[in-house]
């Protein structure tokens, strides 16, 4: 496991994004980490926000535009992610706060989709919020600050 | 210039304020923390209201999109709470630091464009006359609105590269 971290941490991409001195190497793929961040975390704010209650103005059928969205904002980070992942591999893949991380977004993701199918699975035109969905919301709006939450302590291992 | 804002930052770091923020090992980190927090639920929010007035999602209502607002102005307090909290406890980091002007203007432009749309439109976003017809100048407050905030985390997130800041 090591071997391989390590490998991956002095492979000519893992050295060049560690190291280059380019604003269009580590910084430039922390910036895309950030905005995906922003994206994703901050659409589902709004469609949680919504389930709960909050601005019941909106019909819950047109927010189902903010899942390409959101998984534009996941696959931005996913790979803007692995990069940096890869760059520091020895460091980032031994440490707990990782593994809880990578673990938080799995159940996040799980939640998005369990949202997708419990509010537009049946007749999207006519989505409503249910108590479940709540519960989800709820769920989803913790997990997304938690994963902020070890992301940012992800820069003090 | 350069002078001023140190004997500024030397000043400003020697209050009792700014060595109590240095002195707690836990508040820069949560700080952090709440500062990304409060990005999400700013970019978030005011970015759904600017592709709502840019004329996507045409359904919602501009009024409903609106009364979500209230928690992009809770994300943005919260960032710039913890913001002020970044620059009094370490002001050396930013006073000489590219980025953080460059921060400063594109937020000061969203500021401005935000107040504005405030102050002319609030009144007709709220009595829903904008709900069928809204004023072509709805798209050029979105793009602008967009663009600044873009550049207020690209800035942001080029703090410790560009300039001197962790």
């Amino acid at each position: 496991m090591m071997e391989l971290l390590a490998s991956l941490e002095n492979s000519g991409f893992g050295t060049w994004l560690r190291e280059s001195p380019s604003i269009w190497a580590y910084p430039a793929v922390l910036t895309l980490h950030t905005f995906g961040l922003g994206v994703l975390v901050g659409g589902n704010a709004v469609l949680d926000l919504r389930l709960l209650g909050y601005a019941p103005g909106i019909p819950l059928a047109s927010l189902e535009k903010l899942f390409p969205m959101m998984w534009a904002g996941f696959w931005v980070n996913a790979i803007s992610g692995v990069a940096l992942f890869v760059a520091d591999a020895t460091t980032k893949g031994t440490t707990w706060v990782f593994i809880t991380k990578l673990g938080i977004i799995v159940v996040g993701v799980l939640v998005l989709f369990a949202i997708r199918r419990e509010v537009y699975g049946q007749n999207a035109e006519a989505a409503v919020a249910t108590s479940t969905s709540r519960v989800l919301a709820v769920a989803s709006l913790t997990l997304w600050f938690l994963a902020i939450v070890t992301g940012r302590y992800m820069a003090y291992v | 210039m350069t002078e001023t804002l140190d004997t500024f930052a030397f000043w400003l770091r020697g209050t009792q304020i700014s060595e109590a923020i240095r002195v707690l090992p836990w508040l820069w980190p949560v700080c952090e923390i709440l500062h990304f927090f409060g990005l999400s639920l700013l970019v978030g929010v005011a970015g759904f209201f600017d592709l709502r007035l840019l004329g996507f999602m045409r359904r919602v209502p501009l009024s409903a999109a609106w009364s979500l607002m209230p928690w992009a102005k809770a994300g943005f307090a919260l960032s710039a709470i913890t913001g002020l909290t970044f620059f009094v406890g370490a002001p050396d980091q930013y006073v000489n630091n590219l980025a953080f002007y460059g921060k400063l203007i594109f937020l000061l432009i969203a500021a401005l464009n935000a107040a504005y749309f405030e102050v002319a439109y609030r009144k007709t976003v709220e009595r829903k006359e904008a709900d069928l017809q809204a004023p072509n100048a709805f798209r050029i407050i979105a793009a602008v609105s967009l663009v600044s905030w873009f550049f207020v985390i690209y800035w942001g997130r080029m703090l410790p590269f560009i300039g001197n800041a962790f």
